[in-house]
């Protein structure tokens, strides 16, 4: 009887993340369209709705309706399962996020940890959906993924580590804890792991000017060439799904997660969230896309080196 | 190698730099014009459809005679010393909105308007009697209602 009534427990649970997850992908995919549009003295989606706010549900519903076509010599099985392997895991990161002091789905004593092992099986969907579409813009889109996000992970990991030193713990709930007093992008070391951590972020989640997997000008869409309709829509919430995460883990690291005055804790939240977004979306329409030799470079003799250095200061500055 | 701080420095400002660009085009009014709710309106210089005033019409056939595509075509009848106009077709297919016609009339009776939303449906709804046309704005298909 317990485990039936805990069963439907979890059942309503993710249900409640699912679609907040839809919701906030769609409205993810609707500001990211607006704020292209205002950058470009453009006005963007005006006719569905109230300034187009139901624009991405009307192409929902399209997406939807559409033909869902296979190329023929595809690898059908990698092909039918790389977008679950993108999608998924950014589904599960959901797991432990701080939303609010009590308003977190599990918190695992390994939280970060976890975020950081679940993230990287997407890279493995991106490179099923190059290889089972057996054409050659998808297989080096797919490359292109593997190769810059296992760069970018190891500055984007150093980087939380020292957040991890500086809260003496793994578990999410944890480091909100100690930022109570002062959030830690006010520390001037961790004001440096924030910008390799965004830096990094951005190339972990292809956004532009890190987007080369899905060069369109180079390799037509990249690793999701082939796919359409529905499938398609998968890679796309999955990449919205994806930089909600890595901006949530970037106000629970650096800005103190749901800890603010006067409105309550989801608020401040999602507030900070949204900005780190913008931040996200502002950058993705100034910058041009950089070269694979320039992003290979940047990850490891830049951004790599000076997150060693940040450590090693970090460290010296605890043990002193 | 030593310029390569150099270069560093210089590459973050000018990505500071176009940011700050685009924050303040973000900021900026829109130019896009929502167009069939929003309208630009066309000064009186503009030379949209002809348009024609009959009371001040003499019926001197200088705008028949200076159009350079022939697509205005008069019909008219004496009474005593004056002529009155019976048809004053406008082959608006045609015209190339030169605004001679305009230059050319003694009185001012044919003028040129400043309607530009002139696509229709029916291409018989081109060849316009301008005597019978009371409001272009019921003429056109494109007008939005």
């Amino acid at each position: 009887m317990l485990s039936i009534l805990h069963f439907i427990w979890m059942l309503i649970i993710g249900l409640i993340v699912l679609s907040f997850l839809a919701g906030s992908a769609m409205f993810l995919i609707w500001l990211e369209r607006k704020v292209s549009a205002h950058i470009q003295s453009r006005l963007g989606p005006m006719r569905v709705g109230w300034h187009g706010i139901l624009q991405s549900i009307a192409d929902t519903i399209k997406l939807l309706l559409k033909e869902d076509i296979r190329p023929v010599k595809a690898d059908k099985l990698i092909w039918w399962l790389a977008p679950f392997f993108v999608v998924v895991p950014s589904v599960m990161a959901f797991v432990v996020i701080p939303f609010g002091k009590t308003l977190i789905v599990k918190d695992l004593n390994v939280g970060i940890l976890y975020i950081m092992a679940i993230s990287s099986v997407g890279v493995i969907g991106i490179f099923m959906a190059g290889w089972g579409s057996n054409n050659k813009y998808s297989l080096l889109g797919g490359m292109r993924s593997a190769a810059q996000i296992i760069s970018y992970e190891i500055p984007l990991i150093l980087s939380i580590i020292i957040v991890v030193m500086h809260a003496n713990s793994l578990s999410m709930q944890k480091i909100v804890a100690a930022q109570s007093g002062y959030w830690y992008i006010f520390y001037p070391n961790m004001a440096l792991a924030f910008v390799v951590y965004i830096i990094s972020a951005t190339a972990e989640v292809n956004r532009t000017p890190f987007d080369i997997p899905e060069a369109e000008s180079e390799l037509a869409a990249g690793f999701h060439t082939e796919y359409s309709g529905m499938k398609f829509a998968m890679f796309f919430v999955g990449e919205y799904t994806n930089v909600f995460i890595v901006s949530a883990i970037a106000t629970t690291l650096f800005f103190g997660g749901w800890h603010g005055y006067i409105f309550p804790p989801i608020v401040w939240f999602l507030g900070k969230t949204y900005s780190i977004v913008f931040i996200l979306m502002w950058a993705k329409w100034t910058f041009p896309r950089v070269r694979v030799d320039q992003l290979m470079g940047f990850a490891w003799k830049v951004l790599t080196p000076i997150s060693l250095v940040n450590l090693a200061i970090t460290g010296w500055l605890l043990l002193k | 190698m030593i310029n390569y701080p150099k270069n560093f420095i210089i590459g973050a400002w000018s990505l500071i730099k176009g940011l700050a660009v685009t924050l303040k085009y973000f900021f900026k009014p829109v130019v896009t014009l929502q167009y069939p709710d929003e309208k630009l309106s066309m000064n009186d210089s503009y030379r949209g459809l002809v348009g024609l005033n009959p009371e001040k019409c003499i019926v001197c056939n200088q705008c028949v005679k200076i159009c350079p595509t022939a697509c205005l075509a008069i019909a008219s009848r004496q009474e005593d010393k004056k002529k009155t106009l019976e048809t004053f077709k406008y082959n608006m297919e045609l015209c190339c909105f030169c605004g001679l016609c305009q230059q050319v009339c003694p009185t001012g009776a044919i003028i040129m308007t400043n309607i530009y939303e002139i696509s229709v449906y029916d291409r018989k709804k081109f060849d316009i009697d301008l005597l019978n046309v009371k409001k272009y704005d019921e003429w056109t298909d494109t007008t939005v209602k």
